[in-house]
């Protein structure tokens, strides 16, 4: 074997840290062993680069020229009053919260969620030997993602598995706050699982956020969701990881006959996100609505992968991803729609748009549809503009001053996207989330 | 009082002359209409007052109370009082009707020196000028134009201009699209802001509007120029004779 050779020094490093850390990881035998096969399949896979098609905008190979230690046991300092600032809007939403620092649950900020029907673990906990989780392993298996669950796999150390049973309505959204504290740069993984029986609903935030003086570190996070029939989940992702960072998000969905997943995503103030989604019908009838915000600035890069299966028939997908790109900063957006044969009257339909505000930035774009049936309404869209001069001027002609009327147009243009959140508070907070951080973008165009 | 001198505007980016030499003084408390065939130069005028890039001054020039409207911004003019109503309304997804109003106004308050309404104040003032309009209190809570019908759109720039308030107010097209009751409407909205310290410039290709405001003075304008000026009776001239005259003179100087 002469593999190794040809490895690059970040994929040498996340083997040896493997090494070096596999006692400390949470878990029993059964665990340890998942992990050490994991570390094999990436050893062999190797960090996914350009020569692979889901990865040709977002070459990790090259993008990644060092692998941080991983983050194991960090000690931290912390208050709640440091978290809440870090939370800006989305501190004063009424939820329940579990908070994780570093990779590892910090029970201190957890708010116990004290409602029948509702279990909430930290990974850690339940990877025990005597633990609950030997199915916190997911045997989805993603084309051209492998790598990176594989890591996942390997070096998870904490994460929230929530279960909710049967036609129970949880009684206010669920916030999971993953926050970097530590000064120096850490490699951290997640893992979470979210399972609604039959008939459950819930609204679940996921936060992912840098404290002030956090180290720019990396990130590998999965979120595995399981939705019964007729099961409802709002599924929100707030990735503002910080110049520099490196995030890796997987989202695996599997949805039951006739549930519905409402999912958005704001990406913004990261230096490099993938975010992949999978979602997979499993029953018919069923709805899935996913969009998204991404705001990138400086040489930031914002890839969003998506793929949505209509394995079953009767199924809805719908997805709206907008993005605001300034500087050089580079976007991307790869959607596929597959329809299997069976699967008649599906219908799906995708759009992602892109504003330039910059002539250096990038948007590459690559909607997909795989269709294997023929009863079915499919559409997709892509655009990349620069702002509408003519709306600028109706504007302007009001008596708007230009920059705000561009700041306005922008927000507005964004706006379409986060109005897909049907909680209010929560549209409003991340809308306003989403508005300090055009202000930024917008002030340093000419 | 509007004074347009010798103005002669070509494109930007082509060397096509569209205005050839206006000349054209609108007065404070008149309203003065231009007709005209189509591709005379009359949407090229209205779009030059309010500012609109694309085109390039060559000569002459526009005072608008002995200020020269050209060296402004369109959001300067907006704030001097000049005011174009749009022959094809923008769509603004995203942006309220009610929020658009509401930044305009306060935007155009701010620079004329004026405090700011109250959201109860704003609300209030809206509400009152588009019941005159008949405009739904559901339509300014879409987004400003956004699958509105043609009717509508026209009614939301008169609305835009009674918030606004504007000194000069330039009307372009505003009846095309519109059926006999929308163009009651649209009239009563604009005859109602008709004072002795405002000044209007009615730009329409039929005379029909012209019934419902009725102008001081009509211009004819043709090739970039204005070919005969006259009394309100001049319209119903040109609906008869129709605009043959003035093309046949296109036509010589072509």
């Amino acid at each position: 074997m002469t593999l190794a050779s040809t490895r690059t020094k970040a994929e040498q490093a996340l083997s040896r840290s493997f090494e070096a850390v596999a006692a400390e990881l949470p878990g029993g035998r059964a665990i340890a062993e998942a992990r050490k096969a994991a570390i094999g399949t990436f050893a062999a896979l190797g960090l996914p680069h350009r020569r692979l098609e889901q990865w040709k905008w977002t070459d990790l190979r090259s993008a990644l020229k060092e692998a941080l230690p991983p983050a194991v046991n960090e000690r931290h300092e912390l208050s709640a009053s440091i978290i809440d600032a870090a939370l800006e809007e989305l501190a004063a939403i009424d939820a329940h919260r579990m908070v994780f620092v570093d990779g590892r649950h910090a029970p201190q900020f957890t708010t116990q969620a004290d409602l029948g029907g509702l279990e909430v673990t930290p990974l850690a906990e339940a990877l025990r030997p005597d633990g609950s989780a030997s199915d916190a392993l997911t045997d989805q298996s993603i084309t051209g993602n492998e790598a990176v669950v594989a890591l996942n796999t390997a070096f998870m150390t904490d994460g929230a598995l929530i279960r909710l049973a049967k036609g129970v309505r949880l009684d206010k959204p669920l916030l999971l706050l993953f926050a970097r504290s530590a000064r120096e740069g850490r490699l951290v993984t997640l893992r979470n699982r979210i399972v609604l029986a039959e008939g459950a609903e819930a609204t679940v935030i996921e936060a992912h956020l840098a404290l002030p003086g956090a180290a720019a570190g990396q990130t590998n996070t999965l979120t595995d969701v399981r939705l019964g029939p007729g099961a409802r989940l709002a599924h929100v992702k707030c990735t503002l990881a910080g110049e520099r960072a490196s995030h890796l998000a997987t989202w695996l969905a599997t949805l039951g006959q006739t549930s519905v997943y409402r999912a958005f995503q704001l990406t913004a103030g990261s230096g490099l996100v993938r975010n992949n989604i999978f979602a997979l019908f499993k029953g018919e009838g069923a709805k899935l609505d996913i969009s998204g915000a991404f705001l990138g600035r400086e040489v930031e890069h914002i890839d969003t992968t998506l793929v949505v299966d209509h394995a079953v028939p009767g199924c809805e997908s719908r997805e709206l991803f907008k993005g605001v790109l300034a500087d050089r900063a580079h976007g991307v957006f790869q959607g596929k729609v597959i329809v299997r044969p069976n699967a008649q009257k599906s219908d799906g339909k995708q759009m992602a748009q892109a504003l330039m505000l910059s002539p250096d930035a990038e948007f590459d774009s690559k909607p997909e549809l795989e269709i294997h049936a023929d009863d079915v309404v499919c559409g997709h869209g892509a655009t990349a503009a620069e702002i509408d001069e003519d709306l600028l001027f109706y504007m302007r002609a009001r008596g708007i001053p230009v920059a705000q009327a561009r700041a306005l147009l922008i927000e507005s243009f964004i706006g379409e996207a986060i109005d897909k959140v049907e909680d209010e508070r929560l549209r409003v907070a991340l809308a306003q989330m989403a508005k300090r951080r055009l202000t930024g973008l917008t002030a340093a165009q000419p | 009082m509007l004074e347009i001198r010798n103005l002669r505007v070509k494109l930007a980016e082509e060397d096509k002359l569209i205005l050839s030499g206006i000349s054209l003084e609108v007065p404070k408390g008149q309203v003065h209409a231009i007709m005209g065939p189509n591709g005379s130069g009359k949407s090229t005028l209205a779009y030059v007052l309010a500012g609109r890039e694309g085109y390039e001054v060559i000569g002459g020039e526009v005072l608008w109370n002995g200020e020269d409207l050209l060296a402004m911004e369109p959001d300067e003019r907006a704030a001097k009082g000049v005011f174009l109503a749009f022959q094809y309304p923008m769509e603004i997804p995203g942006v309220a009707t009610m929020t658009f109003l509401r930044t305009a106004l306060n935007a155009v308050r701010r620079s004329r020196g004026q405090a700011e309404l109250t959201t109860p104040q704003f609300m209030k003032h809206v509400r009152e000028e588009a019941l005159g309009l008949a405009i739904a209190d559901e339509i300014l809570k879409r987004p400003l134009n956004v699958g509105f019908s043609g009717g509508e759109k026209k009614r939301m720039e008169i609305l835009q201009m009674a918030v606004l308030a504007p000194t000069l107010c330039v009307l372009d097209e505003t009846d095309s699209g519109l059926d006999i009751d929308a163009v009651r409407i649209v009239s009563a909205g604009v005859n109602k802001l008709r004072s002795q310290d405002r000044a209007m410039l009615v730009i329409t290709h039929y005379q029909r509007l012209l019934n419902y405001i009725v102008p001081d003075k009509v211009h004819v304008m043709a090739d970039g120029k204005i070919r005969k000026t006259g009394g309100k009776e001049l319209a119903l001239e040109l609906e008869k004779s129709g605009y043959a005259e003035f093309k046949s003179k296109a036509l010589e100087s072509a």
